[in-house]
């Protein structure tokens, strides 16, 4: 029997807010422990949370980049639990009426073709603190409880890990883009929780969902799914689905490469969620309606640009989109008026190249983006080969210095293109070479290779070959 | 997530063994089996009353989350700190310890 997989995912993405949701606490990662607490996030009698409007924006700005509907009116709701790691004793997030629902992203998969994911909603929420296990205690740091995080909620509409990557990339990049979240997975402000699902092919109604959490890398969702979609699809087969699969949620865990379970089966949580009565509804004002529309040019729409404006092929557009700092780094070069096939070429093979033997990101480039664009013009002025300046680049790698003509002139590598200069090494090559210069002009075409070798020979390599070329051709013709 | 959430045309909840037993861990609380009958009995009641709510029409209305007209306040995105507050917290603490909250160990 074939088994389609179902996977639903919802992510967590912290708010890069200065200040807590509720509370002013600063939101600064890696304080020293409770010194980013309050009576509000501690949760103590009487202390009232008050809404950052900054989140609230942040949300919003998410909401229209997703084509989502932003509800002008949505509800905070309790959402009860015991932890630690809430002092409240419940969470604060939204549950009837989210801030946003309805969108939808466009995921671009190895096929080149592209496959549209529906977003249900995305609500504000406050985030937990932390718990450290020490023999028979816990010791507990809440500097993180309060931080603004924004849950993201797919449709159940990927079919596999290539799409549910995919999904989660593409989120990733909004996110930066928008500049709404580091949406550092290591630091945990990009979180995500994998909802799968195996059904017989055919079948209309879903099976059981399992949810796996506190995964931490891309690389690790994909080897969750497949994990967990082996395990349902055995126990279809082996006749014990029922008692195998059931909901519940489970976590991925790193060293034994295998998900496990995180609670009993018949501990599933009610939250009791009902309206927060410390907080009255989130109302938007029509201006922050409009605010929230202006969104930076997202990379679906930069890709579609690079094609039709700048005529590069989609592959490459896909590379340089997929991270802001890259496209705004090619945008930059492009400020100096250079071919863009070229500035393609230069950013994602020549520089990454580099960058990628030294172990650097394109932030990290000791070459700046108007740097190589200068030694790409000095290409097309034919002012430096294609090949001088890949040794330009080199030395550009691992010195300071960033004058481009100063290091051309340094290495030797000025080209000589002036016809003048050209033409008397080309007379002298000729007339030291009369009985080659015969044999050519008597059918014997070999020789041309000849002539432009000791051409460039006796240029030192500084000839520009495509103009020995040419006037090599005109004056044996 | 938001699977239990309950609609507002829920049949008439009829509490019994199975439903109290639910209560009892969701609460925390263990009731004696001599009081059993007398508390499903009770909490019959109270949801029966309840249930008096529904004679009301409401289709065509918005749901309303609060008897206050207006929004919640927001504030401007500044953070600040208060340490002193925080160290008497944490001194006020019925355990702490280098400045963490300790609780009884989390068996996970």
């Amino acid at each position: 029997m074939r088994f389609e997989t179902v996977i639903g995912l919802e992510v967590h993405v912290q708010l890069n807010t200065k200040s807590k949701i509720f509370c002013s606490c600063p939101t600064s990662f890696a304080e020293h422990q409770n010194t980013n607490t309050c009576p509000v996030c501690l949760a103590l009698p009487g202390a009232l949370p008050v809404l950052n409007l900054e989140a609230v924006k942040k949300a919003m700005l998410f909401g229209n980049a997703v084509n989502a509907t932003v509800n002008q009116k949505s509800i905070f709701n309790r959402k009860s639990y015991f932890y630690p790691d809430s002092p409240m004793a419940y969470q604060i997030s939204q549950f009837d009426i989210p801030i946003v629902e309805h969108g939808e992203l466009f995921v671009d998969l190895e096929d080149g073709s592209s496959k549209r994911i529906g977003i249900t909603r995305a609500h504000l929420e406050a985030d937990a603190g932390k718990n450290i296990h020490d023999g028979s205690i816990s010791k507990v740091d809440l500097n993180r409880a309060g931080t603004p995080l924004l849950e993201i909620v797919s449709e159940p509409e990927m079919r596999s890990s290539e799409e549910a990557v995919a999904y989660l990339r593409k989120l990733h990049s909004i996110v930066r883009y928008l500049d709404i979240s580091d949406a550092n997975m290591q630091e945990g402000s990009f979180r995500c929780d994998v909802n799968v699902s195996i059904r017989p092919e055919g079948q209309e109604e879903f099976g059981t969902r399992v949810e796996i959490k506190n995964i931490n890398s891309f690389r690790f969702v994909a080897a969750a799914i497949a994990y967990e979609v082996a395990r349902q699809t055995e126990a279809y087969e082996d006749g014990i689905y029922e008692s195998e699969v059931y909901q519940e949620t489970r976590l991925w865990d790193v060293a034994k490469n295998a998900t496990k379970s995180m609670r009993g089966k018949e501990d599933s949580a009610d939250y009791r969620y009902f309206p927060d009565p410390d907080l009255r509804p989130v109302l938007v004002s029509e201006e922050m309606m409009e605010e929230a529309k202006h969104i930076p040019e997202l990379p679906d729409a930069k890709v579609a640009r690079y094609i039709q404006e700048l005529g590069i092929k989609k592959d490459d557009a896909l590379v340089i989109t997929a991270l802001k700092e890259m496209a705004y780094y090619f945008e930059e070069m492009l400020k100096s008026n250079i071919n863009p096939k070229s500035a393609v070429t230069w950013l994602t093979s020549e520089l990454l190249g580099r960058l990628n033997k030294a172990g650097l990101d394109i932030t990290a480039s000791p070459v700046d983006a108007a740097t190589i664009a200068t030694l790409i013009s000095k290409i097309e002025s034919d002012a430096v080969s294609g090949k001088g300046a890949k040794d330009v680049l080199d030395y550009m790698m691992e010195n300071d210095e960033r004058n481009i003509d100063t290091i051309i002139d340094k290495l030797g590598l000025a080209q000589v293109s002036d016809d003048g200069a050209i033409l008397a090494i080309i007379e002298a090559v000729l007339n030291d070479n009369q009985d080659k210069v015969n044999e050519y002009k008597s059918g014997k075409d070999k020789l041309f290779g000849f002539f432009v070798g000791e051409t460039m020979k006796r240029s030192k390599g500084s000839a520009n070959p495509a103009k020995v070329n040419a006037l090599l051709k005109e004056k044996l013709s | 997530m938001y699977n239990n959430k309950t609609s507002n045309k829920e049949e008439n909840v009829q509490i019994d063994n199975t439903i109290l037993e639910k209560l009892e861990k969701l609460s925390h609380l263990k009731i004696d089996d001599g009081k059993k009958e007398e508390i499903i009995h009770q909490l019959s009641d109270i949801v029966a009353y309840v249930e008096n709510l529904s004679e009301l029409d409401t289709s065509g209305l918005d749901a309303s989350f609060s008897t206050l007209t207006g929004g919640t306040p927001m504030r401007e995105d500044v953070s600040s700190k208060q340490e002193e507050v925080i160290k008497s917290i944490l001194a006020h603490a019925p355990q702490s310890e280098d400045d963490f909250f300790v609780v009884p160990a989390i068996i996970e």
